[in-house]
């Protein structure tokens, strides 16, 4: 066991019903821990002939070198496969104990491989090893199976593991973990069912060595400090994200792609809700921040709410039933399936049925009318369950839209294909956030799962919904705007990146906060303590506990590489899976669209030439080829990947030559200033959240 | 050690007493089981402060945690400190007494004889052996500074003497009568239904 790593990697091949062991240090000096060390096991088992829900598939499940340490937020876990929903990566990011508990048995990764011919779960007992029958569970909810594993080992066995919907292998299933905890997004959950693999459940005694305990302690009691002292923190230690999605609501930010129904958002409010069925704030081993809400609604029951849970079932439906929305988060956990992606399909639908397109003959019988009970309930679990018109559903949006496209005549559709209507980036359906904003549009359209959450500008998004805050005065408003707008000027040394509506600029604010979650995810630790959600860690915060735990002086640079590196291997691999510049886009739809409701309703949207503007930006700070969108060759050098670079030339898709317009600056001294010129503007209120 | 006087049988006697009136100015770890929240902060900072290592398995204070579907409940377990310690009673070795300058019932390692019988006779799942060294364990308030304290989030950790968690446990309860006098004389809140909040 080396100091912050178990130092094992398990590999276990279901086809075979073996485990074997490699040693983390093989990939651990360049690629650090969690999604970084993902991303390299991923590029090397996987390509474009890899059937995502084939055999030849591998789940990764990565911790990093600060899980299960008194870091804070020290207890995440990255799941990456290739994605059955974009065909490239797919990829999530979970909370919850499992992380910290594989790591205490001595494990940084666990990769599973092949197939299974019956359903096992996998149980690690330190360096025990079991794949244990699971025929008992196939079919039992996650709430369920978890419980029935805890009977059977012990209760401080951490689970993590499928619901019905990954053992149906919907595309949009996820691998659950505990609480408000699932790794979501990109159907992790489909691939872990087509393996047969219902859970992981992990008891770990031997704990995470570090070098240098006292400075350790110091170190991470000194970051713990970082994120209790911010100006965000006692806000979202308090309420979570219940209040920001207040604000997001009523400004039509979120949910806020659609003209067809009726404005009612002005009122939105979840204090109430909070207020009467709160049953206590929780969260996820070794964090600070505890920033869910525990709920207990008499006539449903208990559930944990966090993030885009508040709006997708409730907002993104027109649904202003409650007790319903409650129902379907719950259900959402039991059943293991992505709460943006299936609210999405549902929303899809509804839109559809709006504009005349489908019928009641298409669906099954639901009448698809915005918050529909019967409709998002039926639907919901005909998808889950594969049942009739859901098992189309349940192959994705544009297996549906062609299947729908079959049915429907061309005149109906208004002359384009029903997947014209689908909030989708690459078949992925969109988070509840919208692209009608400029640095969400490139957010999502460069975003490396197809998706904006962890390529997000920050700045933007909580200038757009400040305004709607509802405990906040005017004049912390308009400070808090002031702020936000100064930090984002400073940070891309342009005043047009704070503007809201602006769009130069903004390529180095996503960049910025792509390089700076990519650190905490590559540490193994939570990116909602970073300015994404308004909390001041940055990635010099983690230098003192990882040279003290390490017993090695750790820099700022080498981390900030470290993310870079990551992030040029999963492009290169999404390349090499078949991903160009091409698929970087927003649906074609949203071009030109004006805000459509809310606080901002009527505000004008994105251009498809200011996208593509965005790109170029984004394409020549990431060093990748303009044309392509392809990694150049010396940028993949630089990062010491010259195999990576070798196999894409093999592969004949190394652009020739250096078409990116990389200037003369070292690019990671320049990243490093902008970051402490920024900080120094960003402290305080001007917290950034999500 | 305290003095108090007391009057008998019309005699003026000054009695030296020991025991709870003298160690109640000690300052003991405290727990506010309604701000607990299940972040296992504590165990992680007592390992490291202790053993030099991040495991809560060997950690001298546990958070009892159960997830139950959606509900959680969690419980911070330590030792107790008590003045009539049964574990110093009935150790077979001898092996616990008190440390002078904080109270704090320790374990000698040397005497320890690892039979777990202090495990078995604490009522609070206070002591418990080293899953390494085979010996007793238990929180030693990390001689008068302990990590646990320092590091939870929720305050909901305290290192007080008993004098004044008794005084706060009181100020806590007459709080919350009279915040339930309060919401009985105002009648339910503006918002009192789920729909409500559209």
């Amino acid at each position: 066991m080396a100091n912050l790593y178990g130092g094992k990697i398990l590999f276990a091949d279901l086809t075979h019903n073996v485990v074997r062991v490699v040693p983390t240090a093989h990939y651990a000096p360049l690629y650090i821990g969690g999604r970084g060390i993902n991303a390299r096991l991923l590029y090397e088992n996987v390509d474009a002939q890899t059937d995502p829900l084939g055999p030849e598939n591998v789940l990764l499940f990565g911790t990093g070198p600060l899980s299960g340490t008194l870091f804070p937020g020290s207890s995440r876990t990255d799941v990456m496969c290739k994605s059955p929903v974009t065909g490239f990566i797919g990829d999530a990011n979970m909370g919850g104990n499992w992380s910290a508990e594989l790591k205490h048995a001595g494990w940084d990764h666990v990769v599973l491989q092949g197939k299974a011919a019956q359903p096992v779960y996998l149980y690690i007992r330190n360096d025990k090893v079991e794949i244990r029958d699971a025929r008992h569970l196939w079919g039992l909810d996650n709430y369920a199976a978890h419980r029935c594993i805890r009977e059977e080992l012990g209760s401080e066995v951490k689970v993590v593991g499928i619901g019905p919907a990954g053992e149906n292998q919907v595309t949009y299933a996820n691998v659950f973990s505990s609480l408000a905890n699932p790794a979501s997004r990109t159907g992790n959950g489909a691939v872990m069912g087509s393996k047969n693999v219902k859970a992981i459940a992990v008891r770990g005694t031997q704990g995470v060595q570090v070098a240098d305990p006292e400075a350790f302690f110091a170190a991470c009691v000194a970051a713990q400090r970082v994120v209790t002292g911010s100006a965000y923190y006692p806000h979202v230690h308090e309420v979570g994200a219940s209040d920001s999605n207040t604000a997001y609501v009523r400004s039509g930010v979120k949910w806020g792609q659609t003209e067809q129904f009726p404005a009612w958002e002005s009122s939105w409010d979840w204090a109430p809700f909070w207020k009467q069925y709160g049953a206590g704030r929780t969260g996820c081993t070794g964090c600070p921040v505890q920033c869910m809400e525990a709920y207990r609604l008499p006539s449903v029951g208990a559930s944990v709410i966090s993030c885009d849970l508040y709006t997708a079932f409730s907002a993104g439906l027109a649904n202003e039933d409650l007790e319903l929305w409650f129902k379907m988060v719950l259900e959402c956990h039991k059943q293991g399936i992505d709460e943006a992606s299936a609210a999405m399909v549902i929303h899809w639908l509804m839109e559809l049925w709006d504009l005349g397109i489908i019928d009641a003959s298409l669906t099954d019988g639901h009448q698809m009318e915005w918050g529909n009970r019967e409709a998002i309930e039926g639907t919901f679990f005909s998808m889950v369950h594969r049942r009739g018109f859901g098992d189309v559903l349940a192959r994705g949006m544009r297996v549906t839209a062609d299947y729908l496209d079959a049915k429907i005549p061309s005149e109906r559709r208004g002359g384009h294909s029903t997947y014209y209507y689908a909030q989708q980036v690459n078949n992925n359906p969109m988070f509840g956030l919208t692209d009608r904003l400029h640095s969400q549009a490139l957010g999502y359209a460069i975003g490396r799962r197809s998706d904006l959450i962890s390529d997000i500008d920050p700045y933007e998004m909580t200038l757009a919904m400040v305004d709607c805050e509802p405990r906040y005065s005017e004049e912390q408003k308009a400070a808090s705007s002031a702020r936000l707008r100064e930090a984002a000027a400073a940070l891309a040394g342009i005043d047009e990146a704070g503007d809201i509506f602006g769009y130069k600029g903004k390529a180095t604010l996503v960049h910025d906060m792509g390089m700076t979650i990519g650190v905490a995810d590559l540490c193994g630790t939570c990116k909602w303590h970073t300015k994404f959600n308004g909390l001041d860690v940055e990635p010099k915060d983690y230098v003192a506990a990882l040279s003290a735990g390490l017993g090695r002086t750790v820099t700022t640079e080498e981390l900030v590489a470290a993310s870079l590196r990551m992030r040029d291997v999963e492009r290169a691999l999404e390349c090499k899976l078949g991903r160009r510049r091409e698929n970087d886009t927003i649906p074609e739809r949203d071009f030109d669209k004006p805000m459509a409701r809310g606080y901002w309703k009527g505000r004008p949207g994105v251009s498809r030439d200011r996208l593509e503007e965005m790109k170029s930006d984004y394409y020549t700070i990431r060093g990748w080829d303009l044309e392509t969108g392809v990694p150049l060759k010396e940028t993949l050098v630089e990062y010491g990947l010259d195999d990576i670079a070798d196999d894409l030339a093999a592969l004949g898709i190394l652009p020739e030559g250096g078409s990116s317009g990389a200037g003369d600056e070292p690019p990671l001294a320049a990243i490093l200033t902008k970051e402490d010129e920024a900080r120094r503007g960003a402290t305080g209120h001007s917290a950034v959240r999500s | 050690m305290a003095e108090r006087s007391l009057d008998g049988e019309g005699s003026d006697v000054t009695v030296a007493l020991q025991g709870p009136v003298a160690t109640a100015s000690y300052s003991r770890i405290t727990v506010d089981v309604e701000k607990c929240v299940g972040c296992r902060i504590c165990e992680l900072a007592c390992s490291l402060k202790n053993y030099g290592e991040c495991n809560p398995s060997r950690a001298r204070i546990f958070i009892v945690r159960d997830e139950d579907g959606g509900a959680v409940a969690t419980i911070p377990v330590l030792c107790q400190q008590c003045e009539d310690a049964l574990c110093v009673a009935m150790c077979p070795a001898a092996a616990l007494g008190r440390n002078a300058a904080t109270h704090a019932v320790v374990v000698d390692p040397d005497k320890c004889l690892g039979c777990r019988t202090c495990v078995e006779v604490c009522p609070f799942g206070g002591p418990s052996v080293d899953p390494r060294t085979g010996k007793s364990e238990k929180c030693t308030l990390c001689d008068g500074d302990p990590a646990c304290v320092k590091v939870c989030p929720e305050s909901a950790l305290a290192f007080v003497s008993a004098e004044e968690e008794g005084l706060h446990r009181k100020r806590a309860g007459a709080a919350k009568y009279l915040d339930h006098l309060r919401s009985v004389a105002s009648g339910p809140g503006p918002h009192s239904s789920p729909q409500g909040a559209a």
